[in-house]
């Protein structure tokens, strides 16, 4: 028996979890419908994919919100995990599910999936027969994914860096690389069976102030990490930036990069794809003024040339929102990417330049760390400050670099603290704001700046 | 002079934390962030281990209150901290209430500084004030 396979026994077997049926599972694998894989989708479907959020505690309401969601013409369906099976307390959820069956009341903020079981939830992801996406934020998912790929879903979010250093304050580093590892290389042989299983990294990070040098770069690496183990389809990801320039020009790079760096290292042969989020910060409490901020992601969306974008909605400044806001902000998504036609090419040949030099700057230090395999690189550059991610809530996080918004709501680097910014962007970047302001002065403009759209 | 300063409890919005830190930075003070997800006793240590004398808690989920209750009864465990100036700021309940119910509270649970809601100047400048008054 190989290792991996060795490892699989022992996480698969988990008294919380129905015994698993390799054989059976892979059968499935094979012979399951092409409508399931969003790799065959993106392939097939020539428009923008629109997927929403949204995950519920019990069968019955996901099941619920998955028909509001076909309704609402969705091309994607989400399944948002719940916050103990993120952490992998399964004995809590299995609790929180029961009481929320018995007394029709949500205990929990997701689904439950292990907890469901992947005999239970394929006749959901069957019955719909639409890719389903996996949103959760587990640091360790390895039991996780291979109940989700058991049940029908064909796509995984987050990776050891995106999932982490915006969600934790002291999960070990190393522990989720490897955790990791293991979620892409049973990704990669699953591909083999059908069509591929995909990957997307989850590029929003903060949400707050993160300049877009340091997202590309941790989409690049958690790509490379990926397509190293075997996977054949990845998305990259980011979100609305505030600036609609600093966001077409981050998709220029970011598209042209990621083809750049899979060539290196030989894995051109994978499908990359572009994902959009649409605002991820702070939302306006008036609904109507929120609707608004939604319209305009999606136009910037189309600009930018996204394959998907994942939506909010008008409730998102008051709470979970209702399976209803839900739906009606996929339709009103799909009807505004229906009536965008013909748009302008905007090229910022200025702006590009000087972003490409910075991930190439960056990229270079940590590829050119001493230490042996490329997950260990990541580390070892996350830990001395080469990649610092702003507002980052891990103690691993150096949160050296300050960024500010210029005059036309560009986020810019005024202090880079490790990161090798090259000394003629950086100079350029600072060129861009007032700097002669007192610090004081500078704190409540970032304060203004993570507000921007209330 | 030296500031202990962290977000209280299973709290993890760093936001806040972060421009507390560069503000309390740039009025002069030596600070020491513990950062988000912070439990009583850490904040207490540190202000043993570094001698500060103040002590600036934030809270940003509401939570805050089931940690404040603690607050006395976990300082006497301490030697020495009773000069400490005891300061906690953010949004202080769940749900919605007034100051004028809030702040006697929080005062009651041992804190000489409250501030709900209230925004980062005007906490730091009257705790600046305070000290300033304090050390006449």
């Amino acid at each position: 028996m190989s290792l991996l396979q060795e490892e699989r026994e022992i996480i698969l077997n988990n008294e919380f979890v129905d015994n698993f049926d390799f054989a059976e599972v892979e059968d499935f694998v094979r012979n399951a419908s092409k409508d399931l894989f969003i790799s065959h989708t993106f392939k097939t479907k020539k428009k923008m994919l629109v997927q929403p959020r949204g995950g519920f505690p019990t069968y019955k309401k996901q099941y619920a919100l998955n028909e509001f969601f076909v309704e609402a013409n969705v091309d994607v369906l989400p399944l948002t995990i719940d916050s103990n099976t993120r952490l992998n307390d399964y004995a809590t959820a299995k609790k929180m599910l029961r009481l929320s069956e018995e007394n029709d009341i949500d205990m929990l903020n997701g689904y439950p999936l292990v907890n469901h079981g992947y005999r239970t939830t394929r006749k959901m992801i069957t019955h719909f027969n639409k890719p389903v996406s996996l949103r959760h934020g587990t640091p360790d998912a390895r039991l996780l994914i291979e109940t989700a790929i058991a049940s029908g879903i064909f796509e995984i979010e987050g990776g050891p860096i995106t999932y982490l250093l915006p969600y934790s304050k002291n999960f070990p580093l190393d522990k989720a690389f490897l955790y990791w590892k293991y979620v892409e290389r049973v990704c990669a042989n699953y591909s083999k069976l059908n069509e591929p299983i995909n990957r997307e990294s989850f590029g929003p990070l903060t949400a707050t102030l993160v300049p877009p040098a340091i997202t590309i770069v941790i989409q690049l690496l958690e790509m490379m990490l990926s397509l190293e183990e075997g996977v054949k389809s990845f998305s990259v990801s980011f979100s609305q930036t505030g600036s609609m320039n600093q966001d077409i020009v981050m998709g220029a790079v970011i598209k042209k990069l990621s083809r750049h760096y899979a060539k290196q290292i030989n894995c051109e042969d994978a499908t990359i794809n572009l994902v959009y989020h649409q605002w991820m910060g702070a939302f306006p409490t008036n609904k109507d003024y929120a609707e608004q901020l939604i319209s305009m992601s999606t136009i910037i969306a189309s600009m930018v040339g996204a394959d998907k974008i994942i939506t909010k909605t008008r409730e998102e400044a008051s709470g979970i929102p209702t399976k209803e806001a839900n739906a009606k902000t996929v339709a009103n998504t799909q009807y505004t990417l229906g009536i965008l036609n013909g748009l302008p090419n905007i090229v910022d040949k200025e702006e590009e330049e000087i972003l490409t030099l910075e991930v190439h700057a960056i990229m270079e230090a940590v590829l050119n760390d001493s230490a042996d395999t490329l997950w260990r690189k990541v580390f070892n550059s996350i830990k001395n400050g080469i990649i610092d991610v702003p507002f980052s809530p891990h103690i691993i996080n150096h949160n050296e670099m300050i960024t500010i918004r210029d005059a036309k709501k560009n986020i810019r680097i005024i202090k880079r603290g490790n990161v090798p910014i090259p000394d003629r962007c950086f100079e350029y970047e600072k060129a861009q704001c007032d700097l002669t302001k007192d610090t004081t002065s500078i704190v409540n403009d970032i304060i203004h700046d993570i507000g921007i759209m209330q | 002079m030296k500031v202990v300063t962290g977000v209280v409890g299973n709290d993890i919005h760093v936001v806040a934390n972060r421009l507390i830190e560069l503000s309390l930075n740039s009025r002069g003070f030596e600070v020491f962030n513990l950062g988000v997800n912070t439990y009583l006793e850490e904040f207490f240590d540190a202000v043993v281990e570094t001698g500060a004398e103040v002590l600036l808690i934030s809270s940003l989920n509401g939570e805050a209150e089931g940690w404040a209750r603690e607050v006395k009864l976990l300082k006497s465990k301490y030697k020495n901290l009773d000069n400490l100036v005891m300061m906690i700021g953010g949004n202080l309940v769940v749900g919605s209430a007034s100051a004028e119910t809030i702040v006697p509270k929080y005062k009651k649970y041992g804190f000489d500084l409250v501030f709900h809601q209230v925004d980062l100047n005007t906490g730091l400048d009257t705790l600046e004030e305070f000290l300033k008054e304090r050390n006449k």
